[in-house]
């Protein structure tokens, strides 16, 4: 009996293993799904999303991290005005070291109402190996992962912006066209992980 | 520092100051210029036949600055033993004030540049090595023969460090 509980811890702890060490998953192959609860206390599963978006836009983004919030004005913008096409963002906190209450303050204080959750244990951005905020992936109605990378290529000024990397994919997305670049790159805080 | 054939390196009280200069690694307080993803590996170049490590930081993330520390003392652990730590902030260009003072008050003993401001990060990123994302910090360990040796990405210890560099220099 004692044998087969030890068992039963070590294949439990082996199947956390594999989670945490899940590979990024690529373009064109299916996005994580993941069931999360909004700081306002809705429950929110990816897959659903997607079967009632054109596109779902998931956002790992921080309270404190600069670059993260270099982008809080575009996010909200970008979330009101493809909202109207059918898109949803959503942002998700995977930071140990910013809790429920500071996640709250900030979205109110940035006026960002999309949906937003916090992460316990960094599990999602474990199972997307999401490595640091701002990082954005576009799912689309399948489930299907169609971008990955950056919002744009200039964090400090937004006016200056010449490569609207996020927008152009939702574009091409939304225009049922190939996304001509699906994987961008962008410097970025580190994930705080447990 | 010292420019090669230059009288001043001839003469006596000079050759002095570079014995101690090697002796004891120098703290670099100030920025040693801009690299762009051509002159991180020219600069590189310069240190052919020792192990290097690379750490890529910013004044704004906290990791970075927690981790910074250890490096200086990996310098001074092991620099004479064929280590050469180069850093390499990322900051804004209107954080440079801000990477002057971090640097006057570490006082590192390691030179530190500034990612040239300009072009896309991507590049920069994918020059660097094709899995780094983008996160801070990050660094990659050159092995003597001028290969990456290792990534180090996220905050690293100590002693994580020390066992990767233990590891080349032997």
């Amino acid at each position: 009996m004692r044998h087969a509980r030890i068992a039963l811890a070590a294949a439990a702890l082996l199947q956390v293993a594999a989670l945490a060490a899940a590979a990024a998953p690529e373009i064109g192959a299916p996005a994580p799904d993941f069931r999360l609860q909004t700081i306002d206390g809705k429950d929110f599963s990816l897959a659903e999303a997607a079967k009632s978006h054109k596109a779902v836009v998931v956002m790992f983004i921080a309270t404190k991290c600069p670059y993260s919030n270099a982008y809080n004005d575009r996010m909200r913008d970008l979330a009101a005005a493809y909202g109207k096409q059918g898109v949803l963002f959503v942002g998700i906190n995977s930071n140990k070291t910013e809790p429920l209450a500071e996640v709250v303050a900030h979205a109110r204080e940035h006026g960002h109402v999309f949906p937003i959750m916090k992460d316990p244990d960094n599990k999602v951005a474990d199972l997307y190996d999401a490595r640091h905020t701002p990082e954005i992936y576009v799912v689309d109605p399948s489930g299907k992962l169609r971008y990955h990378g950056r919002i744009d290529e200039n964090y400090e000024d937004a006016s200056k912006v010449t490569s609207p990397d996020l927008k152009n994919a939702l574009d091409d997305l939304l225009a049922n066209r190939q996304i001509a670049k699906a994987e961008t790159k962008a410097f970025g805080c580190s994930i705080k992980r447990v | 520092m010292f420019a090669r054939g230059s009288g001043f390196a001839r003469s006596r009280g000079a050759a002095c100051a570079l014995v101690l200069a090697i002796a004891t690694p120098p703290s670099v307080s100030r920025i040693a210029g801009e690299l762009d993803a051509a002159g991180l590996a020219r600069r590189l170049a310069q240190e052919k036949g020792r192990v290097v490590l690379v750490n890529f930081w910013a004044t704004w993330c906290e990791p970075c600055r927690e981790e910074f520390p250890s490096l200086s003392r990996l310098q001074k652990a092991y620099g004479g033993r064929g280590l050469t730590v180069l850093g390499v902030s990322t900051d804004f260009e209107s954080q440079r004030a801000g990477v002057e003072k971090f640097l006057a008050e570490q006082r590192p003993s390691f030179p530190n540049y500034r990612k040239a401001s300009g072009g896309d990060d991507q590049s920069f990123i994918d020059a660097v090595d094709r899995s780094w994302g983008g996160e801070l910090p990050f660094s990659v360990l050159y092995g003597r023969d001028g290969r990456k040796a290792k990534i180090l990405s996220g905050k690293h210890s100590y002693g994580d460090f020390e066992r990767e560099v233990s590891r080349l220099l032997s």
